[in-house]
């Protein structure tokens, strides 16, 4: 996975350009993997709700 | 800290004051901003393709325009330091964490009207909205609006690629920071501050259960 994007100038150099895109999956699965982390951890720990 | 106290009308039962309107209407207006901010720019890199640039750098200008109002009436019609997150504030999340990991049994310590978890996320929320507006403001020299004509090289490419790189990483951080935020929101025990955030208020038993009087007085 690349973590940079880069496009070519007018004279053929190299430019960044930001982040690459293929993190935003990254970045989404992060929240879909907190919200679910903590749903199952107070749905399924014992005792009272906290 | 103050809170004022009203009778709901048609019910009996006291409540406190949390979020005056205005305060309300500046946090659904910023949250609709940072969504259609966050459509406009992920949906056409995700392959749906329309028209997003101005719809983008408009409601950009719009979240500006309510974050320093947000920010003058933080320093003007509320008590200082509310929103502060100091040692102890620190302290109070590390024990709400141990405790909600039941490490600990000790109960901690009731907030006044801001937990430290509420302060790290809004701290956060902040950090964020506040570095792509900044970063987005330079970007709008690169194109054409009614007020100025675009201008690509007023800074270098490395200069302008690092911008990109800020830009980029705090949007890609709302995104999660966002989708947590509004878990939260949608959670059973918390949803009394969800209401307060539309209705303005908490009741009495919600104030007295979640909330220290001592360190938000009514």
């Amino acid at each position: 996975m690349e973590l940079l994007r880069y496009s070519r100038d007018a004279w053929g150099q190299e430019v960044l350009q930001g982040l690459s895109w293929d993190l935003l999956w990254l970045f989404f699965g992060a929240g879909v993997a907190f919200i679910l982390i903590h749903a199952l951890y107070v749905r399924f720990s014992a005792g009272n709700p906290r | 800290m103050q809170a004022t106290t009203h009778r709901e009308a048609g019910s009996a039962q006291a409540s406190v004051v949390r979020h005056l309107l205005m305060d309300r209407l500046l946090h659904w207006c910023m949250a609709v901003a940072v969504v259609v901010l966050l459509v406009t720019a992920f949906l056409p890199i995700m392959g749906i393709k329309f028209a997003w640039v101005t719809l983008h750098w408009a409601t950009g200008l719009l979240l500006l325009i309510a974050l320093c109002w947000h920010v003058i009436r933080s320093m003007v019609a509320k008590p200082s330091g509310l929103m502060l997150l100091g040692r102890k504030d620190l302290r109070d999340a590390m024990a709400d964490f141990a405790w909600f990991m039941r490490w600990r049994d000790q109960t901690p310590g009731k907030p006044g009207k801001y937990s430290a978890a509420q302060k790290l996320m809004h701290h956060s929320v902040s950090l964020f909205v506040i570095t792509t507006v900044v970063t987005g403001l330079l970007m709008m020299v690169k194109i054409d609006t009614p007020l100025w004509k675009r201008d690509p090289y007023w800074l270098s490419d490395t200069l302008w690629g690092f911008i990109y790189i800020l830009h980029d990483l705090a949007a890609l951080s709302l995104i999660t920071i966002i989708m947590i935020h509004i878990y939260f929101a949608l959670r059973p025990e918390k949803r009394c501050y969800t209401r307060s955030m539309i209705r303005g208020w908490l009741t009495r038993t919600e104030y007295l259960r979640h909330h220290d009087p001592e360190k938000w007085r009514e």
